[in-house]
């Protein structure tokens, strides 16, 4: 029992902390490297929201507003100039993701700091005490991929979206603002990236290269995914527990790479990945 | 006086170095049907996409309804009341066709009474409003392209060869539903054709495109149009 | 003294490194030293990333995990074999096996017919990633986290290490400097610029790309094993993605393919690292990374160019124009046979049913209007897995399903309908590469000689091609451009020529000559010419034959005159309705 919520806590959470960056590569076909930095400052924001005794939900809110406002930015600054050039804007991302983690040492130092979590203790489910944040993390991560995908569905905006995505000249030429998609689409990726580094953080300490360990696994979650979510909580849900179980029965160190060679394998074998499931 | 739907002052533009149309002048007046033709390779629709707002002019204006918007991006462009339909790529292959009309809305919530008039000319949408556009017959993509340009009620509509490919009942279907349009509304239109008679019988006047320019125009309906035009798109 | 000839064997980068390494040891501090040599190291790494991603086009991640692997190869060894002469010769030949083994099975991974272009980056992202996890899960034997320390090693004094990481640096960047220019190494920029063109004249990029990669892995190895060997230390941190991705910055910053560039910012840059880390060290990073930033966006071409203006420029050598030897026209049956080809994607037919031959002298004139399947039909003939059912066989050779390069091979060349060429190349470069097939060149120098077939000579004549022998083929006109892609595609002595549009965007007396040139080819020549052209006054002239083609299938053949006269086609060109 307890392996499989193993299973889904932690497709859940490959799940949040990817999200972001599959709203950008969806959209934008551009990878943002500064994922990882993003998701540490959304960290620290939880980090800053406990000392400084905001409720909870607030916290939320605030670590979304702060990373959609640094996208927003970045969007303008860094990406628009290089939407030619994708592997310019792969790198320059990273030196953005640098740049962040510097800032971030800079005001925090270097230290690894603790956030208490939320929800102490356990839950007990079917006769298993389970952590009960971890618990949590599956609700979450289905409410943000039943909103994610309803919004592309859903609205109007997640049609002009779909419709940009599908051919932006053909797009432009009925009257959709392409640029404005894109720089949209950014600000949400980096907001759910902040988020993700919100509610992670009662699970693991703060620290200012907590996010870059996650880049790798999400960036090879979302380039097994393609471009839709509905493949991407998929690809989360299989390699998730593949991780667990190589973790498990082979040793826990292979288990932390599991899913970047799985998914490298899974892509020279079939390069389209999950993209049509 | 009244505005031209579109003028075109001296335009010059091209792919790179090379430069495909030549200081190229037309104008096309309120309620208009112009008909552009030549030989592939001429330009046509290098214009169109010039026009639209694709590719960068290297000189010349362009004026829509006595605006100048030479520097326009397109989505400015076809937010100004024009509807236009390229030649290739110009549906969502994978968005239902309700999803594919009501892209090009202003105000989606229009819909259902903005449907009505183009549900009359092509009754074949009807029933398949929550088809996948993709799933569509040649004819029929052709026809939803139409019938997109329609439902925005747009003062001028831009055609790029919408006849290529299609049969004479589907030709006569398209030729119809646009000369509805003009009757109803009056809307100024520039269309690319290959196809004389079809270009003939919808428009007003014609214009012959040859190497990026213009090398003669005439009016549609007078005596021997038709074989004069013949006689620039033959051997 | 220091004239052309010697500032191209030798540029002032490379004096200024010379200086530095005869002159260090005497006039720098001890810790500078030390840094210069670590920093001597990296630089060699720096070279190899530079190849790849700057001159290659492919952005890797994981140059660091060769440098890592072959560092811990000495680690290793000395630790737990001990320091012997036997170990030493182990230890090495390991440091430089291993990695160029490595290399070869990521290049092979990362490098098949039909990869994305993100593919091989992703890939070059895991592998660090994999050898760093590697050497963390390995306990008492790499030394898990903290590394390897206190080994033994070669006991040369500081100069002595100075000089001999110095010279190894150095002699990598020569080695690499004459190959780049040579006219051989001149492959690398052509897979970066445009790969299909390269698979088009017979070249295999993945195969290229994958043989560079191995020979760069073993000499990162040996960067690092020598790394390990001075310093006495491996960290783990030597195999990761962060130094991957620094070695990308350091070549970013200091000039991507411009090789002296990043040699000098490595550098640079190392030494700035060493001085500054420890009294600034976080506004150090975080200058480094604005910086890198602000090159990626407004100075993609580097820093060092702007110090070096020749730099990273395209060498502007014309060489002497010679006539080659030209290989035997075909003589068997016909030259190309296409029977029963069809091409469908799902559902929707594109061809269908199309049975074609054509024999040496003709010249075969297709058209059709617009989505007729002109294009597709031109590549199903050099593309063997192009079509869906059918035969097609070039020269007497059964294409079967065999990559455009094999089909090159069969005495096949196609021209684009866009120009397909090397952008930043010169035309003299562009046509060397197009006879790569026919006359190996050389790998170690440019020759002031280029031999190519009468035909070309009489091409790049009439195009005025051959007075711009120097330029850079992006700076052409649109119509010297398709007069460059063409005279490319006969520089391969093909015995099938298939020409897309070979006349859109010249002018009028261009294609007169153009016209004359097409004639000459099939007739004194004796090639199969296949022409898809809009302009149909233009193929009456020239052809011996048109078919045409409308919806998927040839509805039509014969001369020149009863196709244009023929009903059908003017309702296909014209549209008016069949009656």
């Amino acid at each position: 029992m307890a392996l499989l919520l193993d299973f889904f806590t932690t497709a859940a959470l490959l799940f949040i902390v990817s999200s972001g960056l599959m709203m950008i590569y969806g959209v934008m076909k551009i990878v943002n490297f500064a994922h990882g930095a993003i998701i540490s400052v959304g960290g620290y924001a939880a980090f800053m929201v406990a000392r400084l005794g905001i409720p909870g939900w607030y916290g939320w809110a605030l670590a979304f507003a702060v990373g959609f406002a640094i996208g927003a930015l970045v969007e303008r600054l860094i990406v628009l100039p290089l939407y030619n050039r994708p592997l310019d804007a792969i790198l320059a991302t990273w030196g953005l993701g640098i740049v962040l983690i510097q800032i971030i040492t800079m005001i925090f130092g270097r230290s690894t700091q603790l956030v208490e979590s939320p929800m102490d203790g356990t839950f007990a489910i079917f006769g298993t005490a389970y952590s009960s944040y971890r618990l949590i993390m599956i609700p979450v991560a289905l409410v943000l991929c039943a909103a994610v995908i309803g919004l592309l569905n859903g609205t109007r905006f997640g049609i002009k979206t779909k419709a940009v995505i599908m051919n932006e000249a053909l797009a432009e030429s009925i009257g959709i603002n392409a640029s404005r998609i894109r720089f949209i689409a950014f600000s949400l990726g980096a907001g759910l990236g902040t988020l993700a580094g919100y509610l992670i953080t009662p699970l693991s300490s703060v620290d200012p290269y907590m996010g870059v360990a996650w880049l790798i696994n999400a960036f090879m979650l979302v380039m097994v995914a393609g471009s839709s979510f509905v493949g991407l909580f998929v690809t989360c849900l299989v390699f998730g527990t593949l991780q667990v179980l190589v973790s498990i029965y082979v040793n826990p160190v292979i288990g932390g790479m599991a899913i970047a060679v799985l998914a490298a394998i899974t892509l020279r074998i079939r390069p389209q990945g999950f993209s049509h499931v | 006086m009244q505005q031209d739907a579109l003028k075109v002052e001296g335009i010059s533009c091209g792919y790179g170095r090379a430069m495909i149309l030549n200081s190229l002048s037309l104008e096309i007046k309120q309620s208009q049907c112009v008909a552009m033709l030549g030989k592939n390779g001429m330009g046509k629709s290098t214009l169109l996409k010039a026009l639209c707002g694709f590719l960068p002019k290297k000189q010349g204006e362009v004026y829509i309804e006595g605006k100048r918007v030479t520097h326009y991006k397109p989505h400015r462009i076809a937010r100004l009341n024009l509807a236009y339909a390229a030649q290739e790529q110009a549906i969502f292959t994978e968005l239902t066709v309700k999803e594919n009309l009501s892209l090009a809305l202003a105000h989606p919530d229009t819909f259902d009474q903005v449907f009505i008039p183009v549900g009359h000319l092509f009754p074949v949408f009807k029933e398949r409003l929550s088809q996948k556009a993709g799933t569509l017959s040649g004819g029929e993509q052709k026809m939803l392209l139409v019938a997109r340009c329609l439902i925005q009620r747009p003062d001028i509509i831009f055609l790029d060869e919408i006849t290529e490919g299609l049969q004479p009942s589907v030709i006569d279907r398209i030729a119809e539903a646009l000369d509805w349009e003009r009757r109803s509304h009056g809307t100024a239109m520039f269309i690319i054709e290959q196809n004389i008679g079809f270009a003939l019988r919808v428009s007003d006047r014609y214009l012959i495109l040859k190497q990026g320019r213009i090398v003669d125009s005439g009016d549609s309906k007078a005596e021997g149009a038709a074989k004069k035009v013949y006689g620039y798109l033959t051997v | 003294m220091y004239n052309r000839t010697l500032k191209k064997a030798l540029p002032i980068p490379a004096l200024i490194c010379l200086a530095l390494i005869v002159l260090g040891p005497y006039v720098c501090s001890m810790y500078l030293v030390n840094l210069l040599i670590k920093a001597f190291f990296f630089t060699v790494a720096a070279i190899a990333v530079d190849i790849l991603w700057g001159y290659t086009g492919y952005l890797t991640f994981g140059q660091s995990a060769f440098f890592g692997i072959g560092a811990y190869c000495a680690g290793l060894v000395f630790t737990h074999l001990g320091f012997t002469d036997g170990n030493i010769a182990l230890a090495l030949a390991l440091a430089l096996v291993l990695p160029a083994a490595l290399s070869f099975f990521v290049g092979w991974l990362s490098f098949y017919r039909g990869a994305s272009e993100f593919f091989p980056c992703v890939i070059s992202l895991v592998v660090p990633i994999v050898v760093m996890q590697l050497v963390l899960s390995g306990g008492e034997f790499t030394g898990s986290s903290s590394g390897l320390t206190g080994f033994d090693t070669f006991e040369f004094d500081m100069d002595g290490w100075f000089w001999l990481s110095g010279g190894f640096m150095l002699a990598v960047a020569m080695a690499a400097h004459f190959f780049l220019q040579s006219d051989g190494g001149k492959v690398l920029v052509a897979i970066r610029d445009n790969e299909q063109r390269c698979a088009y004249l017979g070249l295999n990029p993945e195969r290229i790309k994958i043989l560079l990669m191995t020979v760069l892995g073993a000499v990162t190895g040996l960067a690092g094993f020598g790394y390990a060997s001075f310093s006495g230390v491996v960290a783990p941190e030597l195999t990761g993605f962060q130094f991957g991705t620094e070695l990308i910055m350091w070549v970013a910053l200091s000039g991507r393919a411009t090789l002296w560039g990043p040699v000098l910012g490595t550098l640079l840059i190392n030494v700035a690292t060493g001085y500054l880390s420890s009294s600034i060290p976080f506004v150090w990073q975080l200058i480094l990374g604005l910086s890198f930033i602000l090159v990626i966006i407004l100075l993609p071409k580097g820093l060092i160019p702007l110090i070096f203006r020749q730099l990273g420029k395209a060498s502007p050598m014309a060489p002497e124009l010679q006539a080659a030897q030209i290989s035997a026209p075909y003589s068997g049956a016909h030259a190309l046979d296409m029977q029963k080809v069809a091409k469908s994607y799902g559902s929707l037919s594109v061809l269908s049913d199309i049975t074609l031959t054509g024999d040496q002298g003709e010249l075969i004139g297709i058209i059709g209007p617009n989505g007729a399947g002109k294009t597709t039909l031109m590549r199903c003939m050099s593309d063997g897995t192009a079509r869906t059912s059918g035969l097609v066989s070039l020269c007497g050779h059964d294409i079967g399903k065999a990559a455009p390069q094999k089909c090159v091979g069969f005495g096949l060349g196609r021209k684009f309908q866009n120009a397909n060429i090397f952008q930043t190349l010169t035309v003299a470069q562009c046509l060397r590469m197009a006879r790569f097939i026919v006359e190996k060149p050389s790998f170690l120098q440019e020759s002031s000689v280029l031999k190519l077939p009468q035909y070309v000579l009489d091409v790049l004549k009439v195009t005025g091609l051959d007075g711009k022998l120097s330029a850079v083929a992006s700076d052409l006109s649109h119509g010297e451009q398709q007069a460059l892609e063409l005279t490319m595609v006969l520089a391969l002595e093909p015995k099938v020529v298939l020409l897309d549009e070979p006349t859109a965007g010249l002018t009028l007396p261009e294609r007169r000559g153009i016209g004359k040139i097409f004639s000459d080819l099939a007739h004194k020549y004796s090639l199969c010419c296949l022409l898809v052209e809009h302009d149909l006054d233009f193929v009456k002239e020239v052809a011996t034959r048109i078919v045409v083609l409308h919806h998927g299938t040839i509805v039509m053949q014969g001369t020149p005159e009863e196709v244009v006269n023929s009903e059908l086609v003017q309702t296909i060109y014209a549209g008016a309705r069949q009656e």
